[in-house]
């Protein structure tokens, strides 16, 4: 009777201790805050609406935990320059904004912090972070390099294809093109007439012109920029195939083609002069709004036709990384903003308030399709994405600057597909080369 | 009985404005110079070297940099020439007598386009311009002509950067040429134009060597202005289609701010300052003519 009571004791004694500890670790946002409360953080954002869905949800980040999310909205144009001049100088961001082309540039120079920092300790990680849910491509490609995880996705695009059903349907077709030879057979031809255009294709002088444009045209005709041995692959048959059929495919594209950005080739569908664009995910709101969109519900979504090495949309994102140059009081604090604002729990509102979550989880429900017509186009696309789309080495920004300048002479028809695919690939090589990639300084990342 | 003025007072009065131009001017040059003999990139800052005079070398050899060059000195030779002829015909309408209501409107309607911020400007071009919501296409319209690509054509684009470089200057020009008249003694120019009906040669021999001055400092302004136009250019078509409209500036921004090779950028900045001092010390020694 005895032994019986003493086990009896023992077994609530270790049942209230169990219980206890299960009680004391539950891990919330509050706790873990506590003391980093006062904590104020530094971080650019951009003009684009996964940024105002993120300004809204401050002030909940801000009221749970005490931390104060200071941010400066920058023109893209401006936002790396802005960064790279403030991590040089010591300044004050203490959260970087990471397109995905910048994070060779940013964890090369070690101003951004791995995460293993972070989730190494259980008292700032939220045990339901689950790095799994993520998109593989995007966790891949926005926030990870050379086999480290410095990011996690944020802002997060896909090249989609948007189009006007009404203006398909009036030329005899009920579904939109799904490969790009059709388009340049079929819908090209049909398209174009009267004033109206099949197509645009954004392809300005500057970041679009590498990305939405001459990038667009590789990877779908099974071309690449680089080997695997980081020589230029532009003179590959078929990157030269895809950089051809690019140029041919321009008689279906307005006048001026090579002067519009994204801004102009929106405008051009939600006006009713095109068909169709290839554009990002993000430019849905802009072409679903009655207030900038004449479509309504002749707007469609569907994945970027594909080429003859598949579909190989164009894949864009931002991260959000702690910066290297913060204190470690705004490190944690820095690293529970940016945990809580691309969570799980979070995606839902995010994605309500015009953001584009990369949980994977936050598109589980089907409904969500009625209201968000991009979503299953989106799903798709993240499927079948390319990593290295555009390479992420810190090089990237002096050879794109050579590919918007000859990529557009292309397009102007200055110099030939071939003669232009020449000159990208020797300069880019000597950058390559001055940079130490053929000699083994570096290693071959893109 | 002459006063002398301290040395003190007179570095009182001076000093200031001379510290100023020496932090603003002077010592940002002094850093550029310093860093044109370096390999210095902003994000590759620990392979920063000296390189001696590699980068004005390279410079100097770079066809792209002699291409800008060439963009920027065909907008000189034929933007600047036109503003002063449109410049000199304002100022010298403007110097008539009478008209005073008109002068009085004219004077205040040509301080718009100089006041007007260059990056506005050339926003305002590309929506002006634009082919198919522009105004301008739309004015075209009405007398019959098609709508001109303006901003995704490479010649057109170039035009366009022309002609509005000459609306927003040729106030300028027209402002400082009527400053320049006024300084013609009114009683030798009624006797000219008692001599003679022909006004162009009151203008040969009587206004246009009191003009001489006037003519050097716009010059000398203009292209400094001209070498260093960036912020219309690069608002209308940020040097594009392909590199139609990359002139100087333009060129050297992309180097330094979205390369970040600050020594190469400095170098071709030495080397633009080079020139336009030479220009500077041409025009004085071959135009320039004490009244």
């Amino acid at each position: 009777m005895k032994f019986k009571k003493q086990v009896s004791v023992l077994a609530l004694t270790a049942g209230a201790a169990f219980g206890m500890s299960g009680t004391a670790g539950a891990w919330t946002l509050e706790e873990a805050a506590k003391p980093y409360a006062g904590t104020e953080l530094e971080v650019l954002f951009l003009d684009r609406p996964g940024y105002a869905a993120a300004i809204k949800m401050l002030p909940e980040f801000e009221a749970a935990t005490g931390i104060k999310v200071n941010q400066t909205t920058v023109p893209y144009e401006n936002a790396l320059g802005e960064q790279v001049r403030d991590f040089v100088a010591g300044g004050d961001i203490d959260i970087a904004l990471i397109d995905l082309v910048w994070i060779g540039n940013f964890a090369e120079n070690n101003w951004i912090v791995p995460i293993d920092t972070f989730t190494a300790d259980p008292a700032l990680t939220d045990p339901d972070l689950d790095l799994a849910d993520f998109f593989p491509l995007t966790l891949n490609a926005f926030g990870g390099w050379n086999g480290k995880t410095y990011g996690l996705p944020f802002d997060n695009y896909s090249g989609l294809l948007f189009y006007n059903s009404c203006m398909l349907k009036d030329a005899g077709f009920d579904v939109p093109p799904a490969t790009w030879q059709e388009v340049m057979d079929t819908y090209g031809p049909a398209l174009t007439k009267d004033g109206k255009y099949a197509y645009a294709l954004q392809s300005k002088r500057n970041e679009t012109q590498s990305a939405d444009s001459f990038a667009r045209f590789l990877w779908p005709f099974g071309g690449s920029f680089l080997t695997a041995d980081f020589k230029s692959n532009l003179n590959s048959p078929e990157s030269q195939a895809g950089l051809q059929f690019r140029q041919d495919l321009m008689k279906f594209m307005p006048e001026g083609i090579v002067a519009y950005d994204h801004s102009e080739a929106v405008n051009a569908l939600a006006q009713g002069d095109v068909a169709f664009i290839t554009e990002w995910s993000a430019f849905y709101s802009t072409l679903a709004s009655p207030e900038t969109s004449t479509l309504g519900d002749c707007l469609a979504v569907a994945p970027e036709p594909t080429g003859p090495a598949g579909r190989k949309p164009a894949l864009g994102g931002f991260s959000l990384a702690v910066a290297a140059q913060a204190d470690d009081n705004e490190k944690a604090a820095g690293w529970l903003f940016i945990q809580w604002l691309t969570s799980k729990a979070n995606a839902g509102t995010y994605l309500e308030l015009g953001g584009v979550p990369a949980r994977q989880s936050a598109y589980a429900d089907p409904a969500l399709a009625e209201t968000y017509k991009f979503i299953p186009a989106l799903v798709e696309s993240w499927q079948e994405g390319v990593p290295e789309f555009r390479p992420r080495f810190a090089e990237w920004p002096s050879v794109t600057e050579v590919v918007q300048e000859w990529g557009t002479k292309m397009m102007l028809g200055e110099v030939s597909v071939e003669e232009g695919a020449r000159t990208i690939g020797e300069r880019m090589e000597g950058i390559l080369s001055q940079a130490g990639y053929y000699d083994g300084k570096k290693p071959l990342a893109q | 009985m002459t006063m002398r003025v301290p040395r003190r007072t007179l570095f009182a009065f001076i000093g200031p404005a001379v510290f100023a131009l020496l932090l603003v001017g002077v010592v940002p040059l002094g850093f550029a110079v310093w860093r044109s003999f370096y390999y210095f990139n902003l994000t590759k800052l620990s392979e920063s070297r000296f390189v001696g005079l590699d980068n004005y070398a390279f410079v100097l050899t770079d066809p792209v940099f002699w291409q800008a060059m060439g963009r920027t000195a065909t907008l000189f030779a034929v933007a600047v020439p036109v503003q002063i002829f449109l410049g000199l015909t304002i100022a010298l309408v403007l110097h008539r007598p009478g008209l005073g209501f008109f002068k009085v409107l004219a004077r205040l309607s040509l301080v718009l386009p100089m006041a007007t911020t260059y990056a506005v400007v050339g926003l305002l071009a590309q929506v002006m311009l634009n082919q198919k919501y522009g105004v301008i296409n739309q004015m075209l319209g009405w007398i019959g002509i098609d709508p001109i690509n303006f901003i995704g054509d490479p010649t057109n684009a170039f035009i366009g950067v022309i002609i509005w470089d000459i609306w927003q200057w040729t106030p300028f020009v027209a402002l400082i040429l009527l400053a320049g008249l006024s300084t013609v003694p009114p009683e030798i120019e009624e006797a000219a134009q008692l001599e003679t009906k022909s006004n162009w040669v009151v203008l040969r021999h009587v206004q246009l060597p009191y003009l001489i001055p006037s003519l050097v400092a716009v010059l000398i302004l203009r292209t400094a202005d001209t070498l260093k136009l960036f912020d219309m250019p690069f608002t209308m078509t940020r040097g594009g289609p392909g590199s139609a409209t990359e002139f100087i500036a333009i060129l050297i921004e992309r180097v330094g701010n979205r390369q970040f090779d600050i020594g190469m950028a400095s170098a071709q900045s030495i080397i633009m300052l080079a020139i336009t001092i030479a220009l500077a010390r041409l025009y004085i020694r071959f135009f320039y003519r004490e009244v």
